[in-house]
């Protein structure tokens, strides 16, 4: 196939998943804005901990995105224009996580408690999907691994939510964040249908990608604001603490069954605790 | 009478999705198969809800999750949840901060969520705010519950 001497990836089995056309289609019709969608004459003054609470895991938020949009636009030019379903696709990932950093940065604006920290974790994190070696490892790290993770937060995020407000984000990024992961799921058992002979290679990655996982969870300012949310305010933080115990395994399990789905048995080699020690 | 629960209640949530299309459209698309199970001590009681583009197409009762179509996910719970659920709704036009489909899921507790896979699973996250707008739909509809249902709450 024509490569235009620019396009490098053009082996169908490095980008494709069965379900990337029905994706790109369920994502153009769901298309939302922060501006028309979100009802933000709905927000009220919180107490200073439950806001200040949101607004760090809106940071935090706010700063996964940015990678989560750059990861695929770094590989998209590189792949064949005959693949032009994943290119769509992906395009429509970059649109849904600029959407996401944008209603997040909003939220942590609009009420009085501003941007907050950003953690030198999600950095070291980040910077491994973004050095992914090649796309599959990459999609594999952020999709399954990195937008799972996620997916389980934005859960989090609209069933501890203070208003109608953020209820209505959470569940609308809820959505899109489901949609990533459907993809890299199915692309990676594409990926080892075709090519079994490097699963070791994927293994290794999500071994990288798990131990940064884990540190991003132990990261002090986030994982107390996600308790101080969990738990109702600063006086129910323990109680908190125990939800956020039990989230971390759902989200672990959740995790290896996907990665189950796309032919990669983890369970036996994950490289990080099942319970969350907090 | 739309008691609930009944077949008569989910076909008038049907009936209520389908009648502005608009509003589906702007929800965008669904294709999923929801089973609604309501635990009582004695027995289950089992819905079929398909989905399929921008309209719910098909509602009825089925013995168990086993008869439903294949990639089925199951939202189950006990009656008492789900009359909590639905009274809330009727009460305040939508579901609460404390009622949401997803709220009452995510700690698997009173709600849960199953299917045979991960991805179907998934579904139930691809199409949250469409679920939502669906069950929300009680309050146009207004939900009496059945005697015999409500007596196991006694």
């Amino acid at each position: 196939m024509p490569s235009l001497g620019c396009y490098d990836i053009n082996d169908k089995s490095l980008v494709w998943a069965d379900n990337v056309a029905h994706l790109y289609d369920e994502a153009v019709a769901r298309q939302w804005s922060s501006a028309r969608d979100i009802p933000w004459n709905q927000l009220k003054p919180q107490r200073e901990d439950l806001e200040k609470a949101m607004c760090q895991v809106c940071t935090n938020l706010a700063e996964v995105e940015f990678v989560a949009g750059d990861m695929p636009a770094k590989w998209l030019w590189h792949i064949n224009h005959d693949f032009h379903e994943v290119k769509c696709f992906l395009a429509s990932q970059i649109f849904d996580e600029a959407r996401h950093m944008e209603v997040f940065r909003k939220r942590a604006l609009a009420n009085g408690g501003g941007l907050l920290r950003s953690s030198p974790d999600s950095e070291q994190l980040l910077r491994v999907i973004l050095e992914a070696p090649n796309f599959t490892t990459g999609s594999a790290l952020m999709h399954i691994l990195g937008e799972g993770f996620v997916l389980t937060l934005f859960r989090n995020g609209e069933m501890f939510a203070l208003t109608p407000v953020e209820k209505k984000i959470f569940r609308l990024c809820m959505q899109d964040e489901a949609r990533h992961v459907a993809y890299g799921t199915m692309h990676l058992k594409y990926f080892l249908e075709k090519h079994p002979e490097r699963e070791e290679e994927i293994h290794e990655i999500l071994s990288r990608g798990e131990e940064a996982t884990f540190s991003l969870n132990q990261t002090q300012d986030t994982v107390e604001a996600r308790a101080i949310l969990a738990g109702g305010g600063l006086e129910h933080i323990e109680e908190g603490f125990q939800k956020l115990g039990y989230l971390f395994k759902k989200q672990i399990n959740e995790y290896l069954y996907r990665l189950k789905m796309a032919g990669i048995e983890r369970r036996s080699r994950l490289a990080i605790p099942f319970e969350l020690p907090l | 009478m739309n008691l609930f629960p009944s077949v008569e209640f989910f076909e008038a949530l049907r009936e209520r999705a389908n009648s502005d299309p608009e509003r589906l459209r702007r929800l965008g698309t669904v294709d999923m198969t929801l089973v609604v199970k309501i635990d009582y001590p004695d027995r289950v009681e089992c819905y079929e809800i398909v989905f399929a583009g921008y309209r719910c197409v098909r509602t009825r009762r089925i013995a168990s999750p086993s008869n439903a179509a294949r990639g089925a996910i199951v939202l189950e719970g006990p009656y008492a949840a789900w009359r909590e659920m639905i009274n809330n709704i009727v009460a305040n036009g939508h579901a609460d901060l404390e009622h949401t489909l997803n709220t009452l899921t995510l700690m698997d507790t009173p709600l849960h969520v199953d299917s045979d896979n991960q991805l179907d699973t998934d579904l139930f996250y691809r199409y949250q705010e469409n679920l939502q707008e669906f069950f929300d739909g009680a309050a146009a509809i207004g939900a009496p519950f059945s005697a015999s249902a409500a007596a196991h709450l006694q």
